[in-house]
């Protein structure tokens, strides 16, 4: 602690004038304005989106590196990443802390335009070099200014096991394109074999479904532009994404609209199910499980179906920091946040051995295991980042709107059509941002 | 010739007392049956349901996700929180809605009906609605008195929130519980000279005693339960109640809804524990205002 806060204290205990006293009325309030306004200098406070234990002990591995790095003290607050996405937009207006963990995308942008979070450009200067240039247009805001500092990303693939496709006597390296996938596919279902595993009972599973269809057949300006608006749901492109993705529903078991993410994960995890698209990150499921079923597990890219568009875009969200605007010490959060983004932060975060694919070029990727290295081989072979549909439109569309539209979809797949119009009619119907 | 009437009529109430008892214990069944499906599933670990399913015969059995619960959750801090929220904000809500229902429902002036009407109406308004205006209330009446956090992202923001939305209904329900007693004790009090403090503290509270019990056991449980306001007006999830820390077992991706389980189960717990403590006073609360006597 600093003089300042230590000057704080004194007139707190002896000198109270009108003010204070009303704060010290406020009982146990009290004590907790007292704590936070411990700002200046030298102390700052940091908003974790999680509580998982993992991800726990990497952010508390970056923070005590920045703390012996820079002298400074930082209070660690974490929240459970659901109720944090959901008060979000109160937690930016009222008392944030002053460097928190989000996304980036459309998800930053949303909340810069309202002027909720500072412009860090300055710090993108800095340690900018040390990324390449799709994460910095992940990191910019609509008004062309950096608001993000990227930490981690994970791909979207096909994941499976690759016991599994060796005794089925598949090769994965031969699987590259919609006619080898659907070869696979019929493969496992000779076997008895769910080939697709899906869950889509939270409503944003088979999103990353949609947005890698759509990429692989219009590919990714197209994608894009449908995202932002300036293309149609109704148009006989978006029409002939779910021509495609009805062939895979007979791989796919019965029960979609029943499992959540983790009831497919389940699916392939008991040997169940040949194959499933899903983010990377549910490895540590796997790890959880056992050593020998996290080795079991490989990915690689959706295959292609346009030869035009090749393998060159995937999902591939990116997590990483943010400064509040509201905050008590935005330098501080500067400081912390550049910390962060350069390679001794995240190399911190990488020591602490959680699993992590660090959003830094110059990363030492050495420590990688097999499964991180193959993300990384996937992650080089696309040209383009998308960041997952909710992340890439208004959330006011994607998850009320499109979420339910997609499980009416599996409902009842020849109604695509009507639920095409209905997207484009509700799209229109959207106020102004 | 009354025998065989009597031996048809109870042999139909028999009839109609079996299809009852049928008709309860489905239903007594249908309530039940979640309770226990969530007790069973904390017994068993996470670990075997993902690789076995849900229905799965069960290789072990214990209390291991209670004891990882208590931990994760970090147990005495929230539940601490949890108490310094709920017990000043039922004592006041019941404070201030005694004294408003001894107001409207004792005293005749022009605007009684229309305050009760008024109370009642506040308590229709779904929270949702009103939050954004409350929270940025706090935020602003926080700025003017030059610490943001007076009320938001305080404890004691939360309890006034509480004890303004639960306010109307008490004063609802005490108020309609009052109109039953009779005025002539009230006439009396005041024919002795006493105040107007004197005949709300001396002669009408010691007669809301059941009221009063029960509306304690409603207003615990909502106030205990409630995730929403400790949400939107907290931004530190280290002050936020026992309902927050049950969002500490759901990871980002991964929910062992086994571990999730056995914390809904420890949460439950303090509101049965307080029901149990004034089930009688519940009761007989419940149907005293019912009857004029």
């Amino acid at each position: 602690m600093g003089d300042m806060d230590r000057s704080v204290l004194t007139s707190q205990g002896f000198r109270p004038n009108r003010r204070q006293f009303l704060i010290g009325a406020a009982g146990v309030l009290g004590a907790g304005a007292l704590m936070s306004s411990c700002g200046g200098s030298s102390s700052l406070s940091f908003g974790a989106r999680t509580v998982d234990d993992g991800p726990t002990r990497q952010l508390k591995g970056l923070i005590s590196a920045y703390e012996a790095a820079s002298g400074n003290t930082v209070v660690y607050n974490a929240t459970e990443s659901n109720a944090f996405q959901n008060n979000l937009s109160q937690y930016l207006q009222g008392t944030p802390d002053d460097c928190f963990q989000w996304m980036a995308g459309y998800r930053m942008q949303f909340f810069a335009e309202q002027g909720l979070l500072t412009d860090i450009s300055d710090v993108w200067d800095e340690i900018g070099d040390q990324f390449n240039d799709s994460y910095k247009i992940a990191s910019t805001g609509l008004d062309g200014k950096q608001y993000f500092v990227p930490q981690s990303w994970y791909p979207w693939g096909l994941h499976f096991r690759k016991s599994m496709l060796a005794e089925l006597g598949i090769d994965p390296d031969g699987i590259y394109n919609w006619d080898d996938f659907m070869g696979m596919l019929d493969g496992m279902k000779s076997k008895g074999l769910i080939g697709f595993a899906a869950g889509d009972k939270g409503g944003w599973e088979a999103m990353g479904t949609f947005d890698i269809l759509n990429a692989r057949i219009n590919g990714y300006q197209y994608h894009v532009d449908l995202m932002a608006g300036r293309e149609q749901w109704t148009d006989a492109r978006t029409r002939e994404v779910f021509t495609y993705w009805e062939q895979l529903v007979p791989y796919m078991n019965d029960n979609v609209l029943d499992l959540e993410w983790d009831g497919a994960m389940q699916l392939l995890l008991q040997r169940k199910a040949g194959a499933m698209l899903m983010g990377s990150w549910f490895g540590g499921n796997f790890l959880e499980q056992s050593q020998e079923d996290y080795d079991d597990l490989w990915i690689i890219p959706f295959p292609e179906i346009n030869p035009e568009h090749a393998r060159d875009t995937i999902d591939a969200p990116i997590d990483g920091f943010c400064v509040a605007a509201n905050g008590e010490n935005s330098d501080g959060g500067k400081d912390l946040i550049k910390f962060a983004g350069s390679k001794e932060g995240m190399q911190a975060m990488l020591d602490t051995g959680e699993p992590m694919t660090s959003a830094n070029k110059n990363q030492d990727t050495s420590s990688y295991d097999a499964f991180q290295k193959q993300q990384l081989a996937v992650m080089e072979e696309a040209k383009y980042i998308t960041q997952f549909l909710d992340r890439d439109t208004r959330p006011d569309f994607a998850g009320p709107v499109v979420g339910p539209a997609i499980q009416q979809w599996f409902r009842d797949p020849s109604s695509v059509d009507g639920i095409l119009e209905s997207l484009q009619e509700q799209w229109d119907a959207l106020p102004p941002l | 010739m009354t025998a065989t009437i009597s031996r048809r009529y109870r042999g139909r109430q028999r009839v109609k007392d079996r299809f009852i008892s049928i008709f309860i214990g489905i239903f007594a069944l249908v309530w039940i049956f979640p309770i226990v499906w969530t007790l069973w599933s904390s017994l068993r670990p996470y670990s075997e349901i993902r690789a076995n399913g849900v229905f799965s015969v069960p290789e072990s059995i214990g209390l291991d996700n209670y004891s990882t619960a208590i931990q994760r959750m970090d147990l005495p801090t929230y539940l601490w929180n949890s108490l310094i929220i709920t017990a000043p904000a039922v004592f006041l809500t019941l404070l201030f809605g005694s004294v408003t229902a001894f107001v409207v429902s004792r005293y005749s002036f022009r605007w009684n009906v229309s305050m009760l009407l008024l109370f009642t109406a506040g308590n229709l308004l779904p929270p949702q609605l009103v939050f954004i205006p409350v929270f940025k209330a706090y935020l602003t009446v926080g700025d003017w008195l030059g610490n943001r956090r007076l009320f938001y992202d305080s404890q004691w923001g939360v309890v006034l929130i509480h004890v303004a939305f639960q306010m109307g209904f008490a004063t609802f329900v005490l108020s309609s519980y009052m109109k039953t007693i009779p005025k002539e004790i009230s006439e009396a009090a005041k024919v002795d000279g006493a105040s107007v403090f004197r005949h709300y503290w001396n002669v009408m509270l010691p007669l809301l005693r059941p009221p009063l019990a029960s509306l304690a056991v409603l207003m615990t449980t909502w106030i205990y339960n409630d995730f929403f306001w400790a949400l939107v007006l907290m931004s530190n999830d280290s002050k936020r109640p026992i309902t927050s820390a049950l969002g500490r077992l759901q990871g980002e991706f991964v929910t062992d809804y086994n571990l999730l389980a056995a914390g809904a189960m420890i949460a439950a717990l303090p509101t049965l524990v307080v029901f149990f403590i004034l089930r009688r006073q519940f009761v007989s609360g419940l149907t005293l205002g019912a009857t004029k006597g």
